[in-house]
């Protein structure tokens, strides 16, 4: 596990062309680890059939404005890790 | 949407492509009907309305759902292994100062297995296009305003986990029992869209 | 590339339609498309993964205009074409034969 509650963490910005979890919209984010969610199935290698061991998922919280550039709330996300840097404070 | 037009077309297509995988052993009719009366029979948010009615009495309950949801449920009896597999489940708790709302922007990932099927708004581009960006926007379509000092966090299931609203216990309530309680809850207060 | 159903954050969809009926299929159809669905995955055909993915690849036209169980009924098709376990022939009869 790389990252633990509180890290800071920046989403990746690739745009794969095949099926992915990460959002268009959280793309090259910081946010902040709430919880690792133990490891999971990655989806954008099974979709395309290909077998690799599962990778840890965490749930990583951004705020609107780091998103949108507006807004008063938050939104969280489940991130496998392949998809996270770490972000220095 | 389905209901608006005529289904007459597409009933017979499904039909025609039911009966060829039938043909090629790929599917049985009677395993199908046994599927979907399974999956009818947990269709509605009854279970997770007995799992929020014993959080707000018991509060050792109410930090172990928090904690481990899946470790609770069966204190309930309930578990997220009504799919095709087991999967996490996430309660998030509203508080008087948060409020909490959930969305699969992608799809349309929800927790069946105690919420039983999503209502049909829930899965529109509508919904999940426009909730991230403007929960209040959102929530105002549901006539339902948090409060402007509430701070709204919206759970976009990405991953493998669902997630659950836990509301708040309606105030007036404390003469209630666990099944009374259990009564006020409601599907949408569940998702986030509405208090209890 | 993002797809179709990546619509979080985009802007103009109409306001939320709240549907009265709660019931879970709307129509005699939905429940078998949704069934089918379930079985070919516990068959092993294909995984919920590259079902998502079917129904990622629609034309973004097609997409918004099929309903969320017309869309699992295209990657029904598309999928079973692509697993080899039907061919396109018979996929086309078997549509207008029901």
């Amino acid at each position: 596990m790389r990252f633990t509650p509180g890290d800071r963490v920046r989403t990746t910005r690739a745009d794969p062309p095949h099926h992915t979890r990460v959002p268009r919209y959280a793309r090259g984010a910081v946010g902040v680890v709430l919880e690792p969610q133990g490891v999971h199935p990655v989806a954008d290698d099974r979709a395309r059939g290909l077998q690799t061991p599962p990778e840890p998922v965490y749930t990583v919280r951004f705020t609107a404005c780091e998103l949108f550039g507006d807004g008063d709330h938050h939104v969280t996300l489940d991130v496998w890790e392949r998809h996270l840097d770490p972000e220095r404070s | 949407m389905s209901g608006h037009h005529d289904d007459a077309p597409i009933a017979a297509q499904v039909r025609g492509l039911e009966a060829l995988l039938e043909d090629r052993g790929l599917v049985d009719a009677r395993e199908l009907d046994r599927a979907l009366e399974a999956f009818l029979a947990g269709s509605s948010p009854a279970g997770a309305a007995r799992a929020v009615a014993r959080a707000w009495t018991d509060d050792d309950f109410r930090r172990r759902l928090l904690d481990d949801a899946n470790a609770a449920l069966p204190e309930v009896r309930l578990s997220m292994g009504g799919g095709l597999q087991e999967q996490r489940l996430k309660v998030v708790e509203n508080t008087a100062a948060v409020h909490n709302v959930i969305v699969c922007t992608l799809c349309s990932c929800y927790p069946i297995a105690v919420l039983g099927p999503s209502p049909t708004w829930y899965k529109s581009e509508a919904y999940r296009s426009r909730v991230v960006r403007d929960p209040r926007g959102v929530l105002a379509e549901f006539e339902f305003d948090p409060g402007p000092d509430v701070e709204i966090t919206v759970w976009d299931a990405s991953a493998e986990s669902r997630y659950m609203v836990l509301p708040r216990r309606p105030e007036g309530t404390e003469p209630l029992d666990e099944a009374e309680l259990a009564a006020l809850v409601t599907r949408n207060g569940l998702i986030g869209v509405a208090a209890v | 590339m993002s797809r179709i159903n990546d619509v979080g954050g985009m802007e103009g969809f109409p306001p939320i339609e709240q549907d009265l009926d709660e019931t879970p299929f709307h129509a005699d159809w939905e429940a078998h498309v949704f069934a089918m669905n379930r079985a070919l995955i516990g068959a092993g055909v294909y995984n919920l993964d590259e079902f998502r993915d079917a129904i990622e690849r629609m034309a973004p036209e097609e997409y918004l205009a099929s309903s969320y169980y017309e869309k699992w009924f295209h990657a029904i098709r598309t999928l079973c074409i692509e697993k080899g376990v039907l061919n396109e022939e018979e996929v086309e009869r078997a549509l207008h034969a029901g």
